[in-house]
């Protein structure tokens, strides 16, 4: 077995390396989640989101102030790689397309994307025409609406129309149904929350309910490792929850002006 | 079933044909599917859920059923279907994503295979005393700690699988433990494989690609 050793120039363009790690070919500037670069070659700045000469940068292509303080501005020329955990990693090309996608799981994107939140919390959308990279607890599997996908194996989704949730307890009916749901005697199927895809797109699974931790940044207040990733389940959160009001996201917030 | 990637597999669901699954282990579906927490665990009667209670092999399970496609996927686990046609497979409940209702579920002792060392196997293997067979015609889904591969077993050549590594097996299989314990474990100066799990017969044997037990 020969192992070949790699170096700038054999270091692929904008490729996987293997399939956990991704290699960016920088010329110019990538948005970069906090702590998903392992390596780099070249000339490289890593600038977090905040008042400076990034102003422009971040103005045009960044608008959540919820995610401004884990994300960070790769500028110059060299070959980036960027992993996660052991994760699959993989890019994916947008062209004046509009993807909405778990916050924990986008690790990178080209300023050539808007990056906003998306209304479903806890998840990011993606507007433009560029590159992003993301992560994916085992490969990411594309399926076509109609479709019910279980909350937590849910990566993103593009072009589909907004999911809603959908509640499964048939089984809770009659009485039987009665005397289950009263005593909790046979247990729950841990099935019972869906969201369900209608509509023409694709979504994007990934193959296990394991999360990533993920920040709490935009997401409804959850209880529990049941309900982790999962917007809409457990508490719902009063309006007077201000979530990711700290660190730089209160500094981009004040560069935004909205908050 | 069918496998998509290695941590995933699509299910058929047809009407009048259930399929068991873990409970919590849909990763998606498509059309009219119900899903149904299971009380009694798997199948047969109030008799086999206490056989499975005793026995510590009473992973909670739902019943699939209705029309559509469903994906099973859990944890990040590697997943492997196996198909089998008559045959009977021995597998840790634990380690079941998924598994046809058309196949026959029953615990056994271990201790039928190979007496008391039987028992010591169960423990060295984390396999406790009892385990699931399934036999019949069908597909299962099992799942494994890291990639899975079958390894064949014919009379003539045994095959040796470290216990922490051994994931489930087919066919007229007997395994016993064998153990290569010297001076050198005495004295803590073990290699580590000191137990290993000899498997003779005709059949297969799955391993993982990782000695974490589940």
């Amino acid at each position: 077995m020969t192992v070949d050793v790699l170096d700038p120039a054999t270091l692929p363009v904008d490729d996987n390396v293997n399939p956990y790690v991704f290699c960016v070919d920088l010329n110019g500037e990538w948005f970069l989640q906090k702590g998903k670069m392992i390596a780099y070659y070249g000339d490289i700045r890593f600038d977090g989101l905040g008042h400076g000469p990034l102003d422009g940068l971040v103005a045009a292509s960044f608008h959540s102030p919820l995610h401004a303080g884990h994300w960070v501005v790769a500028q110059g020329r060299g070959k980036l790689l960027l992993a996660d955990r052991a994760y699959d990693v993989n890019s994916f090309d947008l062209e004046d397309g509009n993807l909405n996608i778990r916050s924990g799981n986008l690790l990178a994107f080209q300023p050539g994307l808007a990056l906003k939140q998306s209304i479903i919390p806890g998840f990011l959308t993606l507007i433009g025409t560029g590159k992003f990279v993301a992560a994916s607890n085992g490969p990411v599997h594309f399926v076509e609406p109609p479709i019910r996908v279980d909350p937590q194996a849910l990566v993103g989704w593009a072009d589909t129309p907004s999911p809603c949730h959908h509640y499964d307890h048939h089984y809770l009916r009659g009485f039987l149904g009665g005397v289950r749901a009263l005593t909790g005697i046979g247990g729950a199927s841990g099935e019972e929350h869906q969201f369900e895809f209608t509509g023409s797109g694709t979504v994007l699974m990934q193959s296990s309910e394991a999360l990533m931790p993920e920040e709490a940044v935009g997401a409804v207040g959850v209880a529990g490792e049941q309900g982790r990733g999962v917007p809409g389940a457990g508490v719902p959160q009063q309006a007077g929850g201000q979530p990711g009001q700290e660190g730089l996201g209160g500094l981009l917030g004040g560069i935004l002006g909205g908050r | 079933m069918r496998q998509i990637n290695s941590k995933m597999v699509e299910a058929r669901v047809v009407p009048g044909q259930r399929l068991f699954s873990q409970r919590g282990a849909m990763l998606a579906c498509t059309g009219d599917v119900t899903f149904t927490p299971n009380i009694v665990g798997g199948q047969g009667g109030f008799g086999s859920m206490l056989g499975r209670r005793v026995a510590n092999e009473d992973t909670p399970l739902m019943t699939v059923e209705g029309s559509g496609t469903v994906l099973f996927g859990h944890g990040g686990h590697h997943v492997h279907v196996v198909e089998l046609s008559g045959e009977e497979l021995f597998v840790e409940a634990d380690r079941l994503l998924s598994f046809e209702g058309s196949l026959q579920q029953s615990t056994v002792f271990l201790g039928q295979q190979g007496g008391l060392m039987g028992v010591v196997r169960g423990q060295a293997t984390g396999q406790g005393l009892f385990t699931t067979k399934l036999a019949g015609h069908g597909s299962v889904a099992v799942l494994a700690h890291g990639g899975i591969f079958e390894l064949a077993i014919t009379p003539d050549r045994p095959r040796h699988v470290d216990p922490q590594a051994y994931v489930a097996h087919r066919g007229d299989v007997r395994n016993k433990l064998s153990t290569a314990l010297g001076w050198r474990e005495m004295v803590g100066r073990g290699s580590g494989e000191g137990f290993q799990l000899e498997l003779s017969g005709s059949g297969s044997v799955f391993v993982q690609a990782s000695e974490e037990k589940f």
